[in-house]
């Protein structure tokens, strides 16, 4: 089958515009303080994510497309920059936009009904409702004013799997491609603070107050990162065709779901580890090629330990698990962008052909048992393996690997 | 655009359909005025744990999936699933879905901080709970899809499962086009028109999982387009039918007469679901694929064109962006025998 190419990646994190920042974090391999979030209605014990430092929280614009979409869009310039391919380049109807988002807009819709310079006393009751009808915006308006942004008005789709969104966003466009509805499809996630998803994880006791630390003994939670990972997927022909440079390879993946719980995930494991295990059989990667694992560690203590297990379990043959990158460590948990991002690090790492350090997290957990390498090691396989978990029991794991030139 | 149907590897056919809305018995009444008498809430006879920590757009949506399902055959007489859960997936289309669940959050958290919530209604604020539930429910442990995606959602639903399903990811899929009207939705919407309440869902499966278990196809579903306006959709989808379909459903709203008098192949019948069931957003692709293949069923028709969205008309990104179409076709007669 043909491949699927990686010929452009963007990001946008805490660290800041552009895949350089966040490379550039990753190889310093530094912890970051949660910020705390300049909401007046923030009211909650412990208001903390890493933002996107720029705008600031609460200074965009009345006008301004919303703050997701804005990472969305800064992104796929970025990822198109990289690609070689300008919006005019774009070919006509056979290029497709698939994002993923867990909150969408709704942040902004939040903030649209208080205004952040106005800081109500406590005692003043908030606005009764939703917002008005001219200030809605829906969550596909995130996949919707990007799709605007490059032009593309065909196929277009907001993929809404909640924190494994983008995964399951990716996974669709690479199959666009290989089943020959798109040559070329921007695709990754978007995602940005929101007062209800950062509340519901303070009721659910979800939040560590000392950042986010997947798979370290002392893990409290996770702590919810701003972002967007957007990659520009080619079919190797178009690719060929224009001479692009391909950045790396997107396999197949594996899709499950647990049907168990709305939010708790199935403490077997097994439906992970069917996703894993079908994403390497259906690309025809063996465990002893795969030399790294994105997980999608959060940093709650269930899911680490059920998606470690899961790993020892699929790699139970091979001397070791492969070294895990740890990537919500350095950005927090980017919800629906989580494995945008993952897939934009994979790619990274599967081009420079080493795994950069993990974040100091301090002692690791016994029960999790999968190695986190806090020195750079050289990728020892050519294959990636990115997870991606979501409520609702929603896995996916995919396959990143060394391309081959065009 | 090259319309998707050329490059599945296997048939795709519907082999059962639910509906939960009020005044409507079923998927073959879909075309006849709300019957006043039967205007009891579906999910009034929604039974079983956990009920009061389900958000409506949930309960309306486990109706029509149990009435699908079973429809499809695949229920057994205690409920549960009579075939593998591991390769059924689903697929749920809804653009205001748990919207209220979201505004009440929000209104709690600031009238009275967070720990006024219930985290028992916390994961109905992720908005793929309807798909998790509907999972959960009946044990399918597949694919698990949430779309949002507009005017066109519901026949991008459609569209998704069939790629799911031709793709081998699954065998089978519980598609479900839902809406719920509750406060917070119709102050978005407004109300100057009613507003479509329900949800309706069709069991779609590979050809050989419903001859190998015996079912009973009801429709098989043909090719499909998404662009930027209704003009071009329809060009694709029947870039090569040379006979016009027999029955056309209408998007959202009529379209320009300009674009209808290109579009619309002459004295094709045309049915405005919105105009019968109020304004169906989301819902509305999985409605007319649900109302279309019950005519297939009872009528000498031998294929349906669903249309939906507009395409971009000066609303603005997230508005109304695009514009999709969807073919669904007759089953041919079994051998030795059947209407024609």
């Amino acid at each position: 089958m043909e491949p699927v190419l990686v010929t452009g990646v963007g990001a946008v994190t805490c660290h800041g515009t552009g895949v350089p920042a966040l490379r550039d974090a990753m190889d310093r391999a530094r912890a970051v303080q949660p910020d705390k979030v300049p909401d007046p209605w923030a009211r909650m014990e412990l208001p903390l994510m890493y933002l996107v430092p720029e705008p600031a929280l609460g200074t965009e614009a009345g006008d301004a497309p919303g703050r997701a979409t804005s990472f969305a869009v800064r992104a796929a310039r970025e990822a198109l920059a990289g690609a070689g391919l300008a919006r005019e380049g774009l070919p006509a109807g056979r290029t497709a936009v698939v994002l993923g988002t867990c909150m969408g807009a709704i942040g902004d819709r939040e903030r649209d009904r208080a205004p952040a310079e106005q800081n109500p006393p406590p005692e003043q009751d908030p606005p009764a409702g939703p917002a008005a009808p001219h200030t809605w915006r829906p969550d596909f308006e995130v996949a919707s004013r990007l799709a605007a942004e490059l032009g593309v008005t065909g196929p277009v789709s907001s993929t809404s799997n909640a924190c494994a969104a983008s995964g399951f966003a990716l996974a669709t466009a690479a199959d666009m491609i290989r089943c020959g509805e798109a040559d070329v499809v921007v695709t990754g996630g978007a995602d940005a603070y929101s007062r209800i998803a950062l509340a519901n994880f303070n009721r659910l006791g979800a939040v560590d107050a000392h950042g986010c630390r997947p798979f370290a003994a002392g893990r409290a939670g996770t702590v919810f990162g701003e972002g967007a990972g957007i990659l520009v997927l080619e079919s190797a022909v178009h690719a060929a065709a224009r001479r692009a440079r391909p950045l790396a390879e997107i396999g197949e993946s594996g899709w499950s779901c647990d049907a168990g719980h709305p939010t708790a995930p199935e403490e077997s494991g097994e439906q992970i580890v069917r996703a894993l295990r079908e994403a390497l059989d259906r690309s025809s990667v063996a465990p002893g090629e795969v030399g790294c694992v994105i997980p999608h560690g959060t940093g709650t203590r269930l899911n680490d330990r059920v998606e470690s297990a899961a790993l020892r379990e699929v790699f139970a043959r091979e001397a070791a698990v492969p070294p895990l990158y740890s990537l919500k460590a350095l950005v927090g948990h980017t919800g629906g962008a989580a494995a945008g991002l993952a897939a934009v690090a994979a790619t990274l790492i599967a081009g420079r052909g080493s795994v950069p350090p993990n974040v100091p997290v301090g002692a690791p957990d016994p029960r999790c048992d999968v190695p986190l390498p806090t020195a750079r090691t050289p990728l020892t396989g050519t294959a990636v393996l990115v997870n991606a978990y979501a409520f609702g029991g929603n896995n996916i794991s995919l396959v990143v690997r060394e391309a081959v030139a065009c | 655009m090259r319309a998707a149907e050329t490059t599945v590897r296997t048939d795709v056919l519907i082999s059962g359909l639910g509906t939960a809305l009020a005044g409507v018995s079923g998927p073959g009444a879909l075309l006849d005025p709300p019957d006043t008498a039967l205007g009891t809430d579906p999910v009034d006879a929604l039974r079983g744990p956990g009920l009061r920590y389900k958000d409506r757009a949930t309960k309306l949506a486990l109706c029509a999936a149990r009435d699908a399902l079973a429809d499809a055959g695949l229920l057994g007489t205690d409920g549960d699933l009579t075939v593998d859960g591991a390769d059924f997936g689903v697929v749920v289309s809804s653009n205001w879905g748990n919207v209220d669940t979201v505004c009440d959050a929000s209104a709690t958290i600031r009238r009275s901080t967070y720990k006024a919530t219930s985290p028992m209604l916390l994961p109905n604020t992720a908005s793929n709970v309807t798909a998790s539930w509907v999972a959960i429910t009946h044990g399918l442990r597949g694919a698990n899809v949430t779309l949002t995606n507009g005017p066109t959602s519901g026949l991008d639903a459609v569209h998704w499962a069939r790629t799911l399903i031709a793709a081998g990811r699954l065998r089978r899929a519980l598609v479900i086009g839902v809406e719920p009207v509750n406060e917070p939705v119709r102050h978005l919407v407004g109300d100057a028109e009613p507003l479509f309440d329900g949800a309706v869902a069709l069991v779609a499966e590979a050809a050989d999982a419903v001859r190998d278990r015996g079912g009973t196809p009801l429709a098989r579903i043909g090719r499909y387009a998404r662009a930027g306006d209704p003009a071009r959709a329809l060009a694709a989808v029947r870039d090569d039918e040379d006979t016009p379909p027999d029955a056309w459903w209408l998007p959202e709203r009529p379209l320009p007469p300009a674009t209808a008098g290109t579009t619309a192949p002459a004295g094709v019948p045309a049915y405005d679901l919105s105009a019968r069931h109020g304004r169906c957003s989301g819902a509305l692709g999985v409605l007319q694929c649900v109302a279309a293949t019950a005519e297939l069923t009872r009528t000498a028709s031998r294929s349906m064109l669903a249309t939906a969205g507009q395409g971009s008309t000066g609303g603005g990104p997230g508005e109304d962006d695009a514009a999709a179409a969807l073919v669904l076709h007759r089953m041919p007669a079994p051998a030795g025998g059947g209407p024609s």
